[in-house]
């Protein structure tokens, strides 16, 4: 029974105008799943900042010992002025960033399905951008908080935190100005 | 002719071994060999008795307070009366560690020449298993490992526990603790906002609901009323939705336009 409603809805959405529709509704969900993996790899992958022989931060600490081949695994000291409140904050709006992009996705496909003709995709267009929000100040914290006055550089999980932030404020306001098509 | 007992056996076979008439024997043999491991263990038992020694793993404290080390045992055997505790303090960095407190023949005895001078106290209960001890006025300097061993005679063979004291300025905020903090928050309000949301509709639904019944109600006369009433209740919803979805369609027509 809920399968033969479910078809039925999911026809309703598909033959008006299908070919595009269908096109639309792929492309979307194709950004939006490519805002969730740069938001993910950004959080997980502990390469913000880099320098010729470390690279670190947000939730640990590589080293490469003399050797030059060996890279170990250490905590982020503690004494990072007062910084470890600053990256505790940072890893919490990160997480929070990830999590809300991965709500709006579902609470995408749900409406989807139960969202009356004609109405807008506000609730997954204002979870994307409090995705977007949270990123934002994750990303401003640790901006401006920590390595100010040291040598080095900005890693790869801090550009792509960037670029997540970008994919987020678009799809979320793709989102918002979407409306189900009625045809 | 009296009842023979060929009679009676096969009768009591049917009622209780049914199929099996050696069920019987079988079960003696498991119970013998039950008793038997049964006293082997617990023959087996005392000899392989051991002292088990709990300390804490780490202890944090802030510089100038007081600290108390907590050293608890469990043995086979009563707590006798030469049951021995004795802590030693190894400093961070350093190889060697040197015996800093001694319970023996029902005295404590603490350290008066090293690190500890002074500052040492016995707060533990020997017959309670307790042998705590508390170090006043803390320093950076005190920042080691502290291990206590007991020895609960003729129960001897045990391993002695650890204890790592830290010593801080400001007692630091555990990692992970502000980040679960802010998730949990935010999450939390979330939840909040959407419970309210969905709350706050159907209050609304249900107001409009009732207006609607208290005007078909005094509309109605009796049954008729009460027909009414019923069909209306089962009407309006519907008629609210369809009159929103065509305003709401033909909107978007005229935008399309």
């Amino acid at each position: 029974m809920l399968f033969k409603l479910v078809g039925q809805k999911f026809h309703l959405v598909f033959t008006s105008s299908s070919k595009s529709m269908l096109k639309a509704l792929s492309g979307i969900c194709f950004l939006h799943l490519t805002t969730i993996f740069f938001l993910f790899w950004a959080t997980i992958d502990d390469a913000w900042w880099f320098t010729r022989s470390m690279y670190t931060d947000l939730w640990g600490r590589w080293v490469m010992e003399e050797n030059d081949d060996v890279w170990v695994y250490m905590d982020i000291p503690t004494s990072y002025r007062k910084g470890e409140y600053y990256l505790q904050a940072v890893q919490g709006f990160a997480v929070l960033a990830c999590i809300f992009a991965v709500l709006s996705l579902c609470v995408f496909i749900f409406q989807l399905f139960t969202l009356g003709k004609g109405q807008r995709f506000t609730m997954s267009g204002v979870m994307q951008l409090l995705s977007c929000f949270c990123i934002m100040v994750a990303l401003s914290v640790y901006t401006d908080h920590f390595h100010r006055k040291e040598n080095g550089w900005y890693g790869w999980s801090y550009i792509m935190a960037w670029i997540g932030w970008l994919l987020a404020l678009l799809t979320g306001g793709i989102y918002i100005i979407l409306r189900k098509r009625v045809d | 002719m009296p009842l023979q007992f060929s009679h009676v056996v096969p009768v009591s076979c049917t009622l209780l071994c049914s199929t099996r008439p050696s069920a019987g024997r079988l079960t003696e043999a498991m119970l013998s060999l039950l008793v038997l491991t049964a006293t082997v263990l617990l023959a087996a038992a005392p000899q392989s008795e051991a002292i088990v020694i709990y300390t804490g793993w780490e202890k944090h404290a802030l510089v100038g307070s007081d600290v108390r080390l907590s050293c608890s045992f469990f043995s086979w055997r009563w707590t006798s009366e030469e049951v021995t505790f004795s802590w030693s303090y190894r400093p961070d960095g350093a190889k060697d560690s040197i015996s800093i407190f001694h319970y023996t023949g029902g005295a404590p005895y603490v350290d008066n020449k090293g690190p500890f001078r002074d500052r040492l106290e016995f707060v533990g209960n020997p017959a309670r298993r307790d042998g705590s001890i508390l170090i006043r006025n803390l320093d950076f300097n005190d920042n080691g490992t502290f291990t206590c061993d007991v020895k609960n005679p003729p129960d001897i063979v045990g391993r002695p526990s650890s204890v790592r004291l830290l010593v801080f300025e400001q007692v630091p905020i555990q990692a992970g603790v502000i980040t679960g903090a802010i998730i949990g928050v935010v999450l939390g309000l979330l939840i909040l906002v959407v419970a309210i949301y969905y709350l706050m509709r159907f209050l609304v639904a249900r107001r409009v609901f009732s207006l609607s019944m208290s005007k078909h109600g005094r509309k109605g006369k009796g049954k008729e009323g009460s027909q009414q009433k019923q069909a209306s209740v089962l009407v309006d919803p519907s008629k609210q939705k369809a009159a929103a979805s065509e305003k709401k369609k033909q909107e978007s027509r005229r935008e399309k336009k």
